[in-house]
Protein backbone atom coordinates (compact mmCIF):
# COMPACT_ATOMS: atom_id res chain seq x y z
CA UNK A 1 0.00 0.00 0.00
CA UNK A 2 2.53 2.82 -0.47
CA UNK A 3 2.35 5.70 -2.79
CA UNK A 4 4.88 4.36 -5.48
CA UNK A 5 2.54 1.47 -6.81
CA UNK A 6 0.80 3.81 -8.73
CA UNK A 7 3.87 5.43 -10.64
CA UNK A 8 4.45 2.50 -13.65
CA UNK A 9 0.52 2.70 -15.09
CA UNK A 10 0.15 5.59 -16.75
CA UNK A 11 2.67 5.17 -19.48
CA UNK A 12 0.36 2.02 -20.33
CA UNK A 13 -2.83 3.90 -21.33
CA UNK A 14 -1.83 4.63 -24.28
CA UNK A 15 -4.12 2.70 -26.59
CA UNK A 16 -6.28 -0.35 -25.57
CA UNK A 17 -8.24 -0.79 -28.99
CA UNK A 18 -6.62 -3.48 -30.15
CA UNK A 19 -6.88 -5.26 -26.69
CA UNK A 20 -10.23 -4.28 -26.56
CA UNK A 21 -11.41 -5.65 -29.50
CA UNK A 22 -9.60 -9.10 -28.77
CA UNK A 23 -11.50 -9.10 -25.23
CA UNK A 24 -15.16 -8.09 -27.43
CA UNK A 25 -13.90 -10.88 -29.72
CA UNK A 26 -13.96 -13.26 -26.55
CA UNK A 27 -16.98 -11.96 -24.78
CA UNK A 28 -18.46 -12.79 -27.88
CA UNK A 29 -17.00 -16.45 -28.21
CA UNK A 30 -17.54 -17.34 -24.89
CA UNK A 31 -21.64 -16.11 -25.24
CA UNK A 32 -21.70 -18.68 -28.24
CA UNK A 33 -19.92 -21.11 -26.18
CA UNK A 34 -22.79 -21.13 -23.41
CA UNK A 35 -25.22 -20.51 -25.91
CA UNK A 36 -24.40 -23.62 -27.60
CA UNK A 37 -26.23 -25.68 -24.33
CA UNK A 38 -29.26 -24.41 -26.55
CA UNK A 39 -29.10 -27.52 -29.07
CA UNK A 40 -30.86 -30.65 -28.92
CA UNK A 41 -27.12 -32.23 -29.33
CA UNK A 42 -25.90 -30.87 -26.75
CA UNK A 43 -28.17 -31.74 -24.43
CA UNK A 44 -28.48 -35.34 -25.03
CA UNK A 45 -24.35 -35.67 -24.81
CA UNK A 46 -23.58 -33.77 -22.01
CA UNK A 47 -25.15 -34.24 -18.17
CA UNK A 48 -27.20 -31.29 -17.52
CA UNK A 49 -25.12 -30.52 -14.20
CA UNK A 50 -22.29 -30.53 -16.40
CA UNK A 51 -23.74 -28.08 -18.24
CA UNK A 52 -25.03 -26.02 -15.81
CA UNK A 53 -21.08 -26.08 -14.44
CA UNK A 54 -20.12 -25.05 -17.65
CA UNK A 55 -22.17 -22.22 -17.91
CA UNK A 56 -21.24 -20.74 -14.77
CA UNK A 57 -17.18 -21.02 -15.57
CA UNK A 58 -17.99 -19.38 -18.96
CA UNK A 59 -20.23 -16.94 -16.77
CA UNK A 60 -16.85 -16.16 -14.30
CA UNK A 61 -14.48 -15.38 -17.47
CA UNK A 62 -16.78 -13.62 -18.83
CA UNK A 63 -17.13 -11.16 -15.87
CA UNK A 64 -13.59 -11.52 -15.21
CA UNK A 65 -12.95 -10.25 -18.73
CA UNK A 66 -15.29 -7.47 -17.74
CA UNK A 67 -13.45 -6.47 -14.63
CA UNK A 68 -10.30 -6.97 -15.48
CA UNK A 69 -10.01 -4.69 -18.96
CA UNK A 70 -13.12 -2.93 -19.36
CA UNK A 71 -13.52 -1.81 -15.49
CA UNK A 72 -9.71 -1.23 -15.64
CA UNK A 73 -8.89 -3.67 -12.36
CA UNK A 74 -5.59 -4.94 -14.59
CA UNK A 75 -4.00 -2.09 -14.72
CA UNK A 76 -5.28 -0.24 -11.14
CA UNK A 77 -2.51 0.16 -8.07
CA UNK A 78 -3.36 -2.03 -5.27
CA UNK A 79 -5.99 0.43 -3.92
CA UNK A 80 -8.95 -2.42 -5.83
CA UNK A 81 -7.90 -4.73 -3.07
CA UNK A 82 -9.33 -2.67 -0.47
CA UNK A 83 -12.45 -2.40 -2.15
CA UNK A 84 -13.10 -5.14 -3.75
CA UNK A 85 -11.93 -8.22 -1.58
CA UNK A 86 -14.45 -7.02 1.70
CA UNK A 87 -17.07 -7.15 -1.28
CA UNK A 88 -15.70 -10.55 -2.73
CA UNK A 89 -15.77 -11.44 0.78
CA UNK A 90 -19.23 -10.38 1.64
CA UNK A 91 -21.13 -11.59 -1.72
CA UNK A 92 -19.14 -15.25 -1.21
CA UNK A 93 -20.65 -15.49 2.43
CA UNK A 94 -23.95 -14.27 1.08
CA UNK A 95 -23.95 -17.17 -1.19
CA UNK A 96 -22.50 -19.69 0.59
CA UNK A 97 -24.87 -19.05 3.44
CA UNK A 98 -27.63 -20.33 1.18
CA UNK A 99 -25.78 -23.45 -0.16
CA UNK A 100 -27.60 -25.59 3.13
CA UNK A 101 -30.91 -23.92 1.49
CA UNK A 102 -30.37 -25.03 -2.12
CA UNK A 103 -29.05 -28.70 -1.59
CA UNK A 104 -31.53 -29.55 1.80
CA UNK A 105 -34.27 -28.57 -0.35
CA UNK A 106 -33.29 -29.67 -4.06
CA UNK A 107 -32.64 -33.55 -2.55
CA UNK A 108 -36.11 -33.75 0.01
CA UNK A 109 -39.17 -32.69 -0.24
CA UNK A 110 -41.86 -34.00 2.60
CA UNK A 111 -44.93 -35.23 2.04
CA UNK A 112 -47.04 -32.30 3.31
CA UNK A 113 -44.46 -30.19 0.70
CA UNK A 114 -45.79 -32.37 -2.04
CA UNK A 115 -49.63 -32.10 -1.50
CA UNK A 116 -50.00 -28.40 -0.46
CA UNK A 117 -47.12 -27.27 -2.93
CA UNK A 118 -48.87 -24.12 -4.82
CA UNK A 119 -51.47 -23.62 -3.04
CA UNK A 120 -54.17 -20.66 -4.36
CA UNK A 121 -54.16 -17.11 -2.47
CA UNK A 122 -55.90 -17.38 0.79
CA UNK A 123 -59.22 -14.53 -0.16
CA UNK A 124 -59.76 -16.94 -3.21
CA UNK A 125 -59.98 -20.23 -0.83
CA UNK A 126 -62.44 -18.29 1.32
CA UNK A 127 -64.82 -17.16 -1.45
CA UNK A 128 -65.75 -20.92 -1.85
CA UNK A 129 -66.57 -22.79 0.82
CA UNK A 130 -67.05 -26.42 1.70
CA UNK A 131 -64.00 -28.12 -0.34
CA UNK A 132 -61.26 -26.02 0.80
CA UNK A 133 -62.39 -26.36 4.51
CA UNK A 134 -62.77 -29.71 4.15
CA UNK A 135 -59.23 -29.30 2.78
CA UNK A 136 -58.25 -27.32 5.73
CA UNK A 137 -59.00 -29.74 8.41
CA UNK A 138 -57.22 -32.54 6.90
CA UNK A 139 -54.04 -30.53 7.30
CA UNK A 140 -55.24 -29.69 11.11
CA UNK A 141 -55.74 -33.20 12.01
CA UNK A 142 -52.82 -34.03 10.17
CA UNK A 143 -50.40 -32.22 12.13
CA UNK A 144 -50.61 -33.43 15.56
CA UNK A 145 -50.58 -36.65 14.61
CA UNK A 146 -47.29 -35.91 12.95
CA UNK B 1 -3.97 20.05 4.09
CA UNK B 2 -0.89 20.02 5.57
CA UNK B 3 0.71 19.80 1.66
CA UNK B 4 3.34 22.65 2.26
CA UNK B 5 5.34 21.79 5.04
CA UNK B 6 7.15 19.44 3.12
CA UNK B 7 7.21 19.60 -0.54
CA UNK B 8 9.32 16.08 -0.55
CA UNK B 9 6.66 14.15 1.98
CA UNK B 10 4.83 11.62 -0.71
CA UNK B 11 1.84 11.61 1.89
CA UNK B 12 -1.65 10.18 0.26
CA UNK B 13 -4.13 11.19 2.45
CA UNK B 14 -6.87 8.55 0.57
CA UNK B 15 -7.36 5.98 -1.77
CA UNK B 16 -5.10 7.71 -5.10
CA UNK B 17 -7.85 8.09 -6.81
CA UNK B 18 -10.72 10.67 -7.53
CA UNK B 19 -13.68 10.81 -4.55
CA UNK B 20 -16.10 10.42 -7.70
CA UNK B 21 -14.19 6.61 -8.92
CA UNK B 22 -13.71 6.08 -4.89
CA UNK B 23 -17.72 6.33 -4.52
CA UNK B 24 -18.55 4.57 -8.05
CA UNK B 25 -16.49 1.72 -6.79
CA UNK B 26 -17.72 1.91 -3.03
CA UNK B 27 -21.83 2.47 -4.72
CA UNK B 28 -20.76 -0.70 -6.88
CA UNK B 29 -19.53 -3.30 -4.05
CA UNK B 30 -22.78 -2.60 -2.82
CA UNK B 31 -24.41 -3.22 -6.04
CA UNK B 32 -22.59 -6.71 -5.75
CA UNK B 33 -24.06 -7.50 -3.05
CA UNK B 34 -27.70 -6.60 -3.98
CA UNK B 35 -27.22 -8.84 -6.91
CA UNK B 36 -25.53 -11.63 -5.14
CA UNK B 37 -28.72 -11.80 -2.69
CA UNK B 38 -31.44 -11.44 -5.67
CA UNK B 39 -29.50 -14.07 -7.63
CA UNK B 40 -28.88 -16.11 -4.67
CA UNK B 41 -32.36 -16.13 -3.78
CA UNK B 42 -33.59 -17.21 -7.13
CA UNK B 43 -31.47 -20.40 -7.03
CA UNK B 44 -32.93 -21.45 -3.94
CA UNK B 45 -36.31 -20.91 -4.83
CA UNK B 46 -35.99 -22.40 -8.34
CA UNK B 47 -33.64 -25.66 -7.40
CA UNK B 48 -36.07 -25.96 -4.33
CA UNK B 49 -39.23 -25.84 -6.46
CA UNK B 50 -40.82 -28.99 -7.05
CA UNK B 51 -41.71 -27.95 -10.01
CA UNK B 52 -40.70 -25.11 -12.67
CA UNK B 53 -41.81 -24.37 -16.14
CA UNK B 54 -39.36 -25.23 -18.74
CA UNK B 55 -38.53 -21.84 -20.80
CA UNK B 56 -40.81 -22.33 -23.29
CA UNK B 57 -44.06 -23.41 -21.22
CA UNK B 58 -44.10 -19.31 -20.12
CA UNK B 59 -42.93 -17.76 -23.65
CA UNK B 60 -39.43 -17.06 -23.11
CA UNK B 61 -37.19 -17.43 -26.06
CA UNK B 62 -33.55 -17.97 -25.55
CA UNK B 63 -32.41 -16.21 -28.77
CA UNK B 64 -33.51 -12.69 -27.57
CA UNK B 65 -31.75 -13.18 -24.63
CA UNK B 66 -29.09 -14.10 -26.36
CA UNK B 67 -29.36 -11.15 -28.61
CA UNK B 68 -29.28 -8.54 -25.71
CA UNK B 69 -26.25 -10.34 -24.13
CA UNK B 70 -24.58 -9.60 -27.02
CA UNK B 71 -26.12 -6.05 -26.84
CA UNK B 72 -24.66 -4.98 -24.13
CA UNK B 73 -21.16 -6.25 -24.49
CA UNK B 74 -21.50 -4.33 -27.78
CA UNK B 75 -22.56 -1.44 -25.67
CA UNK B 76 -19.25 -2.18 -23.33
CA UNK B 77 -17.11 -2.05 -25.99
CA UNK B 78 -18.77 1.23 -27.06
CA UNK B 79 -18.40 2.72 -24.00
CA UNK B 80 -14.67 2.01 -23.30
CA UNK B 81 -13.93 3.26 -26.69
CA UNK B 82 -15.55 6.92 -25.92
CA UNK B 83 -13.33 6.69 -22.95
CA UNK B 84 -10.32 6.22 -24.72
CA UNK B 85 -11.52 9.08 -27.28
CA UNK B 86 -12.02 11.25 -24.46
CA UNK B 87 -8.88 10.30 -23.03
CA UNK B 88 -6.97 11.37 -26.14
CA UNK B 89 -9.75 14.96 -26.34
CA UNK B 90 -11.56 13.56 -29.64
CA UNK B 91 -14.44 15.01 -28.45
CA UNK B 92 -16.34 14.21 -31.58
CA UNK B 93 -15.49 10.44 -31.74
CA UNK B 94 -16.20 9.95 -28.11
CA UNK B 95 -19.90 11.45 -28.58
CA UNK B 96 -20.14 9.73 -31.40
CA UNK B 97 -19.51 6.41 -29.84
CA UNK B 98 -21.04 7.63 -26.88
CA UNK B 99 -24.41 7.92 -29.06
CA UNK B 100 -23.90 4.24 -29.94
CA UNK B 101 -23.66 3.07 -26.57
CA UNK B 102 -27.00 4.88 -25.95
CA UNK B 103 -28.56 3.33 -28.67
CA UNK B 104 -27.58 0.22 -27.85
CA UNK B 105 -28.61 0.33 -24.16
CA UNK B 106 -32.02 1.12 -26.23
CA UNK B 107 -32.17 -1.94 -28.18
CA UNK B 108 -31.87 -3.62 -24.84
CA UNK B 109 -34.28 -2.12 -23.44
CA UNK B 110 -36.40 -2.88 -26.43
CA UNK B 111 -36.12 -6.35 -26.76
CA UNK B 112 -36.89 -6.41 -22.92
CA UNK B 113 -40.43 -4.65 -23.36
CA UNK B 114 -40.71 -7.32 -26.61
CA UNK B 115 -40.26 -10.34 -24.31
CA UNK B 116 -42.26 -8.60 -21.37
CA UNK B 117 -45.33 -8.20 -23.45
CA UNK B 118 -45.19 -11.91 -25.25
CA UNK B 119 -45.45 -12.82 -20.99
CA UNK B 120 -48.52 -10.58 -20.44
CA UNK B 121 -50.20 -11.55 -24.09
CA UNK B 122 -50.52 -14.91 -22.24
CA UNK B 123 -51.65 -14.06 -19.08
CA UNK B 124 -48.62 -14.42 -16.96
CA UNK B 125 -47.88 -11.68 -14.11
CA UNK B 126 -46.11 -11.66 -11.68
CA UNK B 127 -49.50 -10.84 -9.32
CA UNK B 128 -52.76 -12.25 -8.78
CA UNK B 129 -55.45 -9.96 -10.14
CA UNK B 130 -53.81 -10.12 -13.78
CA UNK B 131 -52.14 -13.20 -13.63
CA UNK B 132 -54.27 -16.05 -15.06
CA UNK B 133 -51.49 -18.73 -13.30
CA UNK B 134 -52.83 -22.02 -11.56
CA UNK B 135 -50.79 -24.51 -10.63
CA UNK B 136 -52.03 -27.77 -10.72
CA UNK B 137 -54.92 -29.27 -12.77
CA UNK B 138 -57.15 -29.69 -10.19
CA UNK B 139 -60.88 -28.82 -9.61
CA UNK B 140 -60.12 -25.31 -8.72
CA UNK B 141 -58.65 -25.23 -11.54
CA UNK B 142 -61.66 -26.74 -13.58
CA UNK B 143 -64.02 -24.26 -11.27
CA UNK B 144 -61.87 -20.99 -12.53
CA UNK B 145 -62.26 -21.83 -16.13
CA UNK B 146 -66.24 -22.65 -15.33
CA UNK B 147 -66.47 -18.94 -13.89
CA UNK B 148 -64.90 -17.54 -16.81
CA UNK B 149 -66.64 -19.15 -19.30
CA UNK B 150 -69.75 -18.29 -17.74
CA UNK B 151 -68.83 -14.84 -16.86
CA UNK B 152 -68.02 -14.41 -20.80
CA UNK B 153 -71.26 -16.14 -21.78
CA UNK B 154 -73.20 -14.00 -19.28
CA UNK B 155 -72.20 -10.87 -21.54
CA UNK B 156 -73.11 -11.95 -24.85
CA UNK B 157 -76.25 -13.88 -24.19
CA UNK B 158 -77.43 -10.35 -22.18
CA UNK B 159 -76.45 -8.53 -25.03
CA UNK B 160 -79.73 -8.95 -27.35
CA UNK B 161 -78.53 -7.75 -30.68
CA UNK B 162 -75.92 -9.83 -31.10
CA UNK B 163 -73.44 -9.62 -34.47
CA UNK B 164 -72.95 -12.54 -36.31
CA UNK B 165 -69.01 -12.48 -34.84
CA UNK B 166 -70.51 -12.18 -31.57
CA UNK B 167 -72.46 -15.49 -32.19
CA UNK B 168 -69.82 -17.28 -33.12
CA UNK B 169 -67.83 -16.51 -30.34
CA UNK B 170 -70.96 -17.98 -28.45
CA UNK B 171 -70.66 -21.23 -30.27
CA UNK B 172 -66.74 -21.53 -29.03
CA UNK B 173 -67.36 -20.79 -25.73
CA UNK B 174 -70.67 -24.01 -26.21
CA UNK B 175 -68.01 -26.01 -27.22
CA UNK B 176 -65.56 -25.49 -24.26
CA UNK B 177 -68.24 -26.82 -21.99
CA UNK B 178 -69.47 -29.23 -23.58
CA UNK B 179 -66.34 -31.14 -24.97
CA UNK B 180 -64.24 -30.50 -21.84
CA UNK B 181 -65.66 -28.81 -18.93
CA UNK B 182 -68.69 -30.85 -18.75
CA UNK B 183 -67.35 -34.19 -18.99
CA UNK B 184 -64.43 -33.33 -16.34
CA UNK B 185 -66.75 -32.12 -13.78
CA UNK B 186 -68.93 -34.99 -13.65
CA UNK B 187 -66.03 -37.29 -13.67
CA UNK B 188 -64.94 -35.41 -10.58
CA UNK B 189 -68.67 -35.31 -9.40
CA UNK B 190 -69.38 -39.09 -9.61
CA UNK B 191 -65.87 -40.46 -8.69
CA UNK B 192 -63.54 -37.82 -7.04
CA UNK B 193 -60.96 -40.22 -6.12
CA UNK B 194 -60.09 -41.20 -9.75
CA UNK B 195 -57.50 -40.28 -12.06
CA UNK B 196 -59.72 -39.88 -14.98
CA UNK B 197 -61.30 -36.83 -13.99
CA UNK B 198 -57.95 -35.54 -13.14
CA UNK B 199 -56.72 -36.87 -16.83
CA UNK B 200 -59.64 -34.74 -17.79
CA UNK B 201 -58.86 -31.41 -16.17
CA UNK B 202 -55.12 -32.11 -17.50
CA UNK B 203 -56.56 -32.22 -21.03
CA UNK B 204 -58.66 -29.02 -20.06
CA UNK B 205 -55.82 -27.44 -19.42
CA UNK B 206 -53.50 -28.55 -22.75
CA UNK B 207 -56.27 -27.43 -25.50
CA UNK B 208 -56.38 -24.10 -23.38
CA UNK B 209 -52.48 -23.35 -22.60
CA UNK B 210 -50.70 -26.46 -24.70
CA UNK B 211 -46.94 -26.13 -22.52
CA UNK B 212 -44.24 -26.74 -24.74
CA UNK B 213 -42.34 -29.09 -22.15
CA UNK B 214 -45.27 -31.47 -22.51
CA UNK B 215 -45.52 -31.49 -26.18
CA UNK B 216 -41.93 -31.89 -27.17
CA UNK B 217 -41.51 -34.82 -24.98
CA UNK B 218 -43.65 -36.61 -27.18
CA UNK B 219 -41.04 -38.40 -28.87
CA UNK B 220 -40.34 -40.06 -24.89
CA UNK B 221 -37.60 -39.29 -23.29
CA UNK B 222 -38.43 -40.75 -19.80
CA UNK B 223 -37.76 -38.01 -17.13
CA UNK B 224 -40.36 -35.45 -17.95
CA UNK B 225 -44.22 -36.88 -16.93
CA UNK B 226 -46.92 -33.92 -17.50
CA UNK B 227 -47.30 -32.90 -14.27
CA UNK B 228 -43.01 -32.47 -13.57
CA UNK B 229 -41.34 -30.90 -16.24
CA UNK B 230 -37.63 -31.69 -16.02
CA UNK B 231 -35.57 -28.38 -15.43
CA UNK B 232 -33.85 -28.80 -18.15
CA UNK B 233 -36.51 -28.25 -21.23
CA UNK B 234 -34.55 -26.26 -22.88
CA UNK B 235 -36.11 -26.11 -26.88
CA UNK B 236 -37.70 -26.89 -29.83
CA UNK B 237 -35.46 -26.44 -32.65
CA UNK B 238 -37.14 -23.57 -34.25
CA UNK B 239 -39.20 -21.49 -31.51
CA UNK B 240 -36.49 -18.84 -31.60
CA UNK B 241 -37.09 -18.03 -34.71
CA UNK B 242 -40.12 -16.52 -33.84
CA UNK B 243 -41.35 -12.94 -34.59
CA UNK B 244 -45.27 -13.39 -34.25
CA UNK B 245 -44.86 -15.46 -30.84
CA UNK B 246 -45.52 -19.07 -31.93
CA UNK B 247 -43.31 -19.96 -34.55
CA UNK B 248 -42.91 -23.41 -33.28
CA UNK B 249 -44.89 -23.52 -30.62
CA UNK B 250 -48.17 -25.26 -29.82
CA UNK B 251 -51.60 -22.89 -30.38
CA UNK B 252 -53.94 -23.70 -27.08
CA UNK B 253 -57.41 -22.12 -27.09
CA UNK B 254 -56.04 -18.59 -25.92
CA UNK B 255 -53.82 -18.37 -28.67
CA UNK B 256 -57.06 -19.39 -31.34
CA UNK B 257 -59.41 -16.68 -29.45
CA UNK B 258 -57.48 -14.44 -27.27
CA UNK B 259 -60.73 -12.72 -25.82
CA UNK B 260 -60.81 -15.76 -24.03
CA UNK B 261 -58.32 -15.24 -21.77
CA UNK B 262 -58.88 -18.37 -20.21
CA UNK B 263 -56.98 -19.41 -16.90
CA UNK B 264 -53.83 -21.21 -17.67
CA UNK B 265 -52.45 -24.23 -15.37
CA UNK B 266 -48.42 -23.75 -15.26
CA UNK B 267 -46.75 -25.75 -12.58
CA UNK B 268 -44.19 -23.51 -10.34
CA UNK B 269 -45.36 -20.87 -13.09
CA UNK B 270 -46.45 -18.31 -10.33
CA UNK B 271 -43.05 -18.81 -8.62
CA UNK B 272 -41.30 -18.26 -12.13
CA UNK B 273 -43.08 -15.34 -12.64
CA UNK B 274 -42.12 -13.39 -9.44
CA UNK B 275 -38.38 -14.19 -9.92
CA UNK B 276 -38.17 -13.33 -13.41
CA UNK B 277 -40.11 -10.13 -13.26
CA UNK B 278 -38.26 -9.05 -9.92
CA UNK B 279 -34.61 -9.93 -11.08
CA UNK B 280 -35.12 -8.69 -14.82
CA UNK B 281 -36.99 -5.66 -13.66
CA UNK B 282 -34.29 -4.60 -11.09
CA UNK B 283 -31.68 -5.14 -13.64
CA UNK B 284 -33.60 -3.04 -16.21
CA UNK B 285 -34.01 -0.34 -13.78
CA UNK B 286 -30.30 -0.25 -13.74
CA UNK B 287 -30.61 0.09 -17.62
CA UNK B 288 -33.06 2.88 -17.45
CA UNK B 289 -30.57 5.09 -14.87
CA UNK B 290 -27.62 3.92 -17.31
CA UNK B 291 -29.36 5.68 -20.08
CA UNK B 292 -30.37 8.50 -17.90
CA UNK B 293 -26.73 9.09 -17.20
CA UNK B 294 -25.58 8.82 -21.10
CA UNK B 295 -28.26 11.65 -21.73
CA UNK B 296 -26.24 13.78 -19.56
CA UNK B 297 -22.84 12.87 -20.79
CA UNK B 298 -24.13 13.63 -24.22
CA UNK B 299 -25.02 17.07 -23.18
CA UNK B 300 -21.37 17.41 -22.41
CA UNK B 301 -18.09 18.29 -23.90
CA UNK B 302 -16.69 14.62 -23.86
CA UNK B 303 -13.16 16.18 -23.89
CA UNK B 304 -9.96 15.09 -21.42
CA UNK B 305 -11.60 17.26 -18.88
CA UNK B 306 -14.66 14.77 -18.61
CA UNK B 307 -12.66 11.37 -19.27
CA UNK B 308 -13.02 10.83 -15.41
CA UNK B 309 -17.11 11.29 -15.32
CA UNK B 310 -17.23 9.00 -18.39
CA UNK B 311 -14.92 6.65 -16.54
CA UNK B 312 -17.33 6.16 -13.53
CA UNK B 313 -20.31 6.10 -15.58
CA UNK B 314 -18.71 3.53 -17.82
CA UNK B 315 -17.55 1.40 -14.46
CA UNK B 316 -21.54 1.57 -13.56
CA UNK B 317 -22.70 0.45 -17.06
CA UNK B 318 -19.74 -2.15 -16.83
CA UNK B 319 -21.45 -3.50 -13.82
CA UNK B 320 -24.79 -3.73 -15.45
CA UNK B 321 -23.49 -5.55 -18.25
CA UNK B 322 -21.50 -8.12 -15.59
CA UNK B 323 -25.63 -8.82 -14.05
CA UNK B 324 -26.73 -9.60 -17.14
CA UNK B 325 -24.07 -12.03 -17.74
CA UNK B 326 -25.24 -13.60 -15.14
CA UNK B 327 -28.74 -13.62 -15.41
CA UNK B 328 -28.79 -14.89 -18.89
CA UNK B 329 -27.68 -18.38 -18.39
CA UNK B 330 -29.63 -19.33 -15.17
CA UNK B 331 -33.18 -17.36 -16.43
CA UNK B 332 -32.41 -18.73 -19.73
CA UNK B 333 -30.60 -21.61 -20.08
CA UNK B 334 -30.90 -23.31 -16.69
Amino acid sequence: MSATDNSHDHHEEHSHTQLFLMVFLALCALTTVSFLTYFDWWRESVPQKVSWLVMMAVSCTKAMLVIMFFMHLKWEANWKWVLTAPVIFMSALLVFALVPDVFYRMSHASHDRMIYAAERPAEEAHADGHDEAGHEEEAEAARPAA
Amino acid sequence: MSDHHGPNFDYQPALPISNGKTFMWLFLSTEIMFFAALIGTYIVLRFGAIAWPSTHDVHLAEIWGATNTFVLICSSVSIVLALEAAKKNKSSEAKGWMLVTFMLGVVFLGIKMYEYNAKFSHGIYPQHPHSDIYEKPDVYYAQAVRMRVNALKKELTDNTERTPEQDAQLGVLDDIAQKYLDPAERLIRDNPDSVEGRVKIFELADVIYPRASVHEHHGGASHATAENPSPFRLVAAEAGADGGGHGGMPVGLNDEHPWLKLPIMIPGGNMWASTYFLVTGFHAIHVIVGLIAFVFLLLMTLDRASAGVIENVGLYWHFVDLVWIFLFPLLYLF
